[in-house]
């Protein structure tokens, strides 16, 4: 992986970005950027684009037109494995883990791309190998304790709360040491006090990793606290784009939330 | 007793051979969900491969050397030309698939090597240990306790690959949830790929055991039908459940041709295995490694 | 094992002393990043060494307090001992505590220094700084999240450790010295009781106190430097103090933290403790993990479950306490150690287990038995923190689930004629700090303590403590009326949730039960029992014999006790709605308002004296959707059967 960007240059910009799904406008001529170890919150109503547009961060769904970067260079169809190797993570609204592995099982496929070992040195289990499970756990063992789990380390993912699943999704992201990483939507269907954990759990990676952050939020609340910037998208199209406290006094978005008539 | 002892160990080491070939199904199951139906034809076609080379002439270590890579690289194709078309697809398309795949291999391999049966020599003979029946009367095959130790150091090294690493990770990974394992940049054909050339391994090792014992010829196919009950009993999930589904369809197998057969009239041991996973059925369908599925009504 | 004390009469001393004696051996462990991280006694004493100089260079002066607000860590415990090498005492204080209950202590004691264990803890301190113009020093030991942090009073455990190691490197005599100049008599740690009803006192306990209770304990048990202890309760607790610093510097046992709270199950299963300390909640909750369990399990499994915990029921405790089982039994309980009672420790995480105490509450004869029945070797004591803990413990073989053993030696008990128990022990603390009223009421002139507790001595010599002093009242005929003790009793049973004596000046007891809607529903659903509601259960004749069963067999306990044979219940009734706290019947720790709902429920009262079998009441129900409205019935009074006292039935 190349260096990292410097804190507050661009890593990632969205120029003119559009996508259809036949006839249904999921994005039209969206752009925006994210600066390095920023925390970038992409909110919206139901339905304006939100997971289209972090589906499209992550090489998932491809734009007909326009353009995305990621640190200085342009990708023309990228895959999602691809996105994972320059240094991109994402978690899921629905939680994809692997139910019937353990956390700590789940937490180190994320470091999947950084192992090197080869089949046949794996399958003899010699030194090399060995040696390398061992500096990867090491630094699974470290997220763990970031994320406090290590009451659950060795349960299967599948008999976790929902809330511990999320925070397991987030280590999972982490472990491979993403300089960007695309949240999609980590508070949905917690209670208050989860939320409030997360929330802080955001904040300490941006804070001890130096993670640029991503994050698409249907609930206005929380992501304000805790974004530097936003983007707000409806009905495809990008309405506003500033730091929360313009973002709260702009016409335009209140309308948009508040199902104003276009 | 040394007679019943003898039985019992028979049937426990021919197990071994049938624990072998379910490894095969078991692999592929885990990581794509697909019953492998070519699994009997990939241990025909591995058996065939490597006795033909040996007959050429070729030394024994550069003809398994060889048959092993055609195996991997056969397990490459068949990832690549009959599973990525069909992703997405009913696992009934798939075992479809797989049952096409049996009589292209099966045609394959006659084509290419011709349909008479072939011996098979290891050089490792087939007789009763010498000590073992002088002492305690009981005699055991010196190559069935080869054959199991093959077929545990391969159940070693599949364990530790399976648990230990990276691979196995992802190899169980995959097996949990498709979309998850992609997501994390787990590239999925990579891992299919390198499923099919590890289950063709275990398909030499299987179809060269097989070989010696019966020969290599076109009923080999049929050691799939063995593997069956043996699927059944130990679950199509776990490898531990192939191993000891293996063990107990073997034994029972063997007690119940020696003790109940005479009742009957002989002839048991083919079919007993069937009735025992049918029973077997009734009382735990997930098998006794399998994981067991709570449908919520 | 047996360490002669000597001139090792301090904390410091001790703690060199295992440096030397045996360096290589394990003192304290700490699982971190999933792995157990070992220090020997070398380790740590040269860790504890070097702290105590960055302390000195920070300005650390003898006779000065020392604030630690920490769960269990290693870097916890270096901190007490270096705090003490320089003649400074250290206060822990609860970890859990909200920032304002730890403004008492630092203002009282005029801290100026304190330990923080991470963010969580340094905010609070820096929240009551304000209120603490004192406090001038923080060291914190985990550094996440404070990155941001710019406030001066603010350091790094490491960085302290590294000043520290240095001037330790320049000038090792110093530290010596230091050490050298700490008497036995030196206030060692400074620990304060939980003000539940006036503020905290500040208890101060001296090397000597602390080191003569912790060697007398570690004979009697025969602990020594292979045995094992997990670290798991609050550091600023008095016991937790005893096992985790005092003891193990009279042993060289080794201390283990668990990783976090939430893992405490799982690291004891692999440390395997072989001395622990659980208060009876701890238990409870273990119990209900292990039937919750057992619910689940196949039926094969229940019903070996239910067979075998009879067998331990049984011959159990009879074969640990050594005495005569019959040789099925034996046999039986031999079984059910290899396929029951073994794995179940093992779950428990009790399988090395050789000593384990339980103190601070009453606890249930059937939590206490359950223990000592699967082999685990569970025994009450008795102590505070004005003690240093150790009063009475109960000897192997002496173990009884009511009392708290006979007097370890050293310790002389009394009572007053009011009950009360009076202590003096080597054990007993300094003073209260800067509170010389409150120790004069607490100490008399001839060195006896006032422990508040009242009690008396059973027939064996075993201390028995019913209640506090100011709760304990008299029956007409003068003999003693203890109704907490009485109403515990009755709670042990799972079908009463809460029950309310009465009796002071009285010549009987009768008694309010609340039962327990839970268990009572359960009960009754399992004999097909229909029933309308709470008030409609609680009024049903069946479920009035189910609770005087309870009674009558608490009677009969309590006819064994002469002391208190006479407050056997009389009468009783159920009540028809649940004490609740909102309606000021409990406090908010569940406690019952004993007074308050004698004097709500006069009539009630009234009519139970007045021999009545039953009584009208009405009153104002406030359902849970917010309405109100009244509620009138006829609430039954029962008699329940007394029996006469043991020590006449002798007669008779």
């Amino acid at each position: 992986m190349s260096e990292r960007a410097a804190p507050g240059e661009v890593v990632l910009s969205v120029e003119g970005v559009s996508l259809a799904f036949g006839g249904v406008k999921a994005l039209q001529d969206v752009s925006f950027d994210v600066r390095s170890r920023e925390v970038r919150a992409i909110i919206g109503p139901n339905g304006a684009g939100k997971s289209s547009m972090l589906n499209v961060l992550n090489g998932v769904y491809h734009p007909q037109k326009g353009k995305i970067r990621f640190k200085q260079k342009e990708f023309v169809d990228m895959d999602s494995h691809e996105a994972a190797a320059l240094g991109i993570a994402r978690t899921f609204q629905n939680i994809a883990l692997f139910k019937g592995m353990t956390v700590l099982d789940n937490i180190m496929t994320g470091r999947n791309l950084k192992m090197h070992c080869n089949i046949f040195q794996q399958a003899l289990w010699v030194g090399a190998a060995k040696r390398e499970e061992l500096v990867h756990r090491r630094a699974v063992e470290e997220i763990i304790d970031f994320l406090e789990i290590q009451h659950i380390r060795r349960t299967p993912v599948g008999r976790l709360p929902y809330g511990l699943q999320k925070r397991v999704e987030l280590g999972r992201a982490l472990a491979a040491e993403p300089e960007l990483m695309l949240l999609d939507e980590p508070m949905a269907g917690m209670n208050l006090e989860e939320k409030q954990d997360m929330c802080r759990f955001i904040l300490d990676v941006n804070d001890h990793f130096g993670t640029t952050l991503v994050l698409i939020e249907h609930d206005m609340g929380v992501v304000m606290d805790i974004s530097d910037r936003v983007v707000v998208l409806d009905y495809g199209r990008k309405i506003a784009d500033g730091n929360p406290a313009e973002i709260k006094k702009d016409q335009k978005v209140i309308d948009a939330y508040l199902g104003v008539a276009h | 007793m040394n007679f019943f002892l003898e039985v019992v160990a028979g049937g426990l080491l021919a197990g071994v051979m049938y624990a072998l070939v379910a490894l095969g199904f078991v692999l592929i199951y885990k990581a794509s969900g697909v019953f492998n139906f070519a699994q009997g034809s990939m241990v025909f076609f591995a058996a065939l491969t490597f006795v033909s080379l040996t007959e050429k002439g070729w030394n024994f270590w550069l003809a398994l050397a060889v048959t092993l890579a055609v195996m991997i690289v056969l397990g490459m194709l068949i990832e690549r030309i009959v599973l990525r078309p069909l992703i997405n697809q009913p696992p009934i398309t798939l075992l479809m698939a797989t049952i096409g795949l049996t009589f292209v291999l099966e045609g394959l391999s006659q084509l290419a090597f011709g349909s008479q049966p072939h011996g098979l020599e290891l050089g490792i003979p087939d007789v009763p240990i010498e000590w073992l029946s002088e002492k305690w009367n009981i005699s055991i095959s010196q190559f069935d306790l080869f054959a199991a130790f093959v077929a545990g150091l391969l159940v070693l090294v599949l364990a530790v690959l399976f648990q230990k690493t990276r691979i196995g990770r992802a190899l169980r990974a995959v097996a949990d949830d498709h979309q998850a394992a992609l997501a994390v940049g787990i590239p999925l054909q990579h891992i299919w790929t390198i499923v099919w050339a590890v289950a063709g391994c275990v398909a030499l090792v299987a179809g060269m055991m097989w070989g010696v014992r019966n020969g290599v010829q076109y009923a080999l196919t049929f050691t799939a039908l063995k593997a069956l009950p043996v699927l059944i009993l130990g679950g199509f999930e776990s490898i531990a459940g192939a191993i000891v589904g293996g063990l107990i369809i073997g034994a029972s197998e063997k007690l119940a041709e020696v003790y109940i057969g005479p009742m009957v009239g002989g002839g048991i041991e083919s079919w007993f295995a069937y009735v025992v996973a049918l029973l077997f059925l009734l009382v735990r369908p997930e098998g006794l490694f399998g994981e067991k599925h709570i449908d919520r009504v | 094992m047996a360490l002669d004390i000597g001139t090792l009469d301090t904390f410091p001393k001790l703690l060199l002393h295992h440096a030397r004696v045996r360096p290589s051996r394990p003192a304290i462990r700490e699982k971190d990043l999933g792995i157990w991280q070992t220090r020997t006694w070398l380790e740590f004493a040269d860790e504890v060494r070097a702290l105590a100089c960055g302390l000195a260079g920070a300005g650390l002066k003898r006779g000065e307090h020392f604030a630690l607000v920490s769960d269990n860590r290693p870097r916890l415990y270096a901190m007490m001992y270096a705090v003490q090498c320089l003649g400074g005492i250290p206060v822990p204080l609860y970890q859990d505590a909200v920032a304002a209950e730890m403004a008492f202590p630092i203002q009282n004691a005029e801290i100026r220094f304190a330990f923080a264990e991470d963010q969580e803890q340094v905010d609070k301190l820096l929240e009551i700084m304000p209120q603490c113009p004192t406090l001038k020093h923080i060291v914190y030991d985990d550094p996440r999240g404070l990155r941001h942090y710019r406030q001066g009073e603010l350091a790094g455990y490491d960085d302290l450790l590294a000043k520290g190691g240095e001037a330790l490197k320049r000038d090792p005599a110093f530290l010596e010295a230091e050490i050298a100049r700490g008497r036995g008599s030196d206030t060692a740690a400074m620990l304060f009781t939980s003000g539940t009803t006036a503020t905290p006192k500040g208890v101060a306990l001296t090397h000597h106190a602390l080191i003569d209770r912790a060697k007398v304990a570690a004979e009697l048990e025969k602990l020594g430097d292979s045995d094992v202890v997990l670290a798991y309760l609050p550091p600023a607790w008095v016991g937790q103090f005893i096992f985790s610093l005092a003891q193990p510097l009279v042993t060289g046992y080794c201390i283990c933290c668990p990783e976090a709270p939430e893992t405490v199950m799982t690291d004891m299963r692999e440390i395997g403790p072989t001395y622990y300390f659980a208060p009876p909640r701890v238990l409870e909750a273990l119990l209900t993990q292990v039937s919750i369990r057992m619910e689940d399990a196949s039926r094969i499994k229940r019903w070996l479950y239910r067979r075998f915990m009879a067998v331990a029921n049984r011959a159990g405790g009879a074969i640990l306490d050594k005495r005569p089982v019959s040789i099925i039994d034996r046999a039986l309980y031999f079984f059910g150690d290899v396929f029951i009672y073994g794995p179940l420790r093992n779950v428990l995480g009790m399988g090395r287990v050789r000593v384990a105490y339980t103190a601070g509450e009453a606890i249930g004869p059937d939590l206490f038995r359950f223990y000592r029945s699967i082999g685990i070797n569970l025994k009450q004591l008795y102590g505070s923190t004005e003690t240093s803990v150790f009063v009475c413990i109960q000897p192997d073989g002496q173990v009884k689930a009511d009392t708290a053993g006979p007097p370890v030696p050293g310790v002389e008990l009394k009572f007053t004629p009011e009950r009360e128990l009076l202590i003096r022990s080597p054990g007993l603390f300094k003073e209260y700090y800067k509170n010389p009223q409150a120790t004069s009421e607490a100490k008399d002139a001839e060195g006896w303590f006032h422990t508040g507790d009242a009690g008396y001595f059973d027939p064996d010599g075993h201390l028995k403590i019913i209640d506090r002093v100011k709760d304990v009242g008299k029956l007409s005929d003068g003999t003693l009326f203890a109704p907490k003790y009485l109403e515990n009793k009755l709670k042990f049973f799972p079908y009463i949730k809460e029950a309310v004596c009465f009796g002071h000046d009285r010549a009987t007891v009768c008694a309010f039960i609340n039962m327990d809607p839970d268990a009572v529903s359960n009960w009754a659903e399992k004999r097909n029992m229909p029933y309308s509601g709470y008030t409609d259960l609680a009024s049903r004749d069946e479920v009035y014999d189910l609770v005087r069963g309870c009674i009558e067999q608490v009677n009969s306990d309590l006819a064994s006790e002469p002391e208190i044979a006479n407050s056997q219940i009389h009468r009783f009734l159920i009540l028809h709605k649940e004490l609740d706290a909102d309606d000021g019947e409990l406090t908010r720790t569940r406690k019952v308002r004993r007074r308050f709902i004698g004097e709500r429920f006069d009539a009630l009262v009234a009519a139970m004296y007045a021999g009545k079998d039953a009584v009208h009441v009405e009153a104002q129900v406030k359902y849970e959707d917010g309405r109100s409205g009244t509620f009138s019935a006829d609430l039954k009074i029962r008699d329940a059967k007394t029996f006469a006292p043991a020590a006449a039935k002798k007669a008779a």
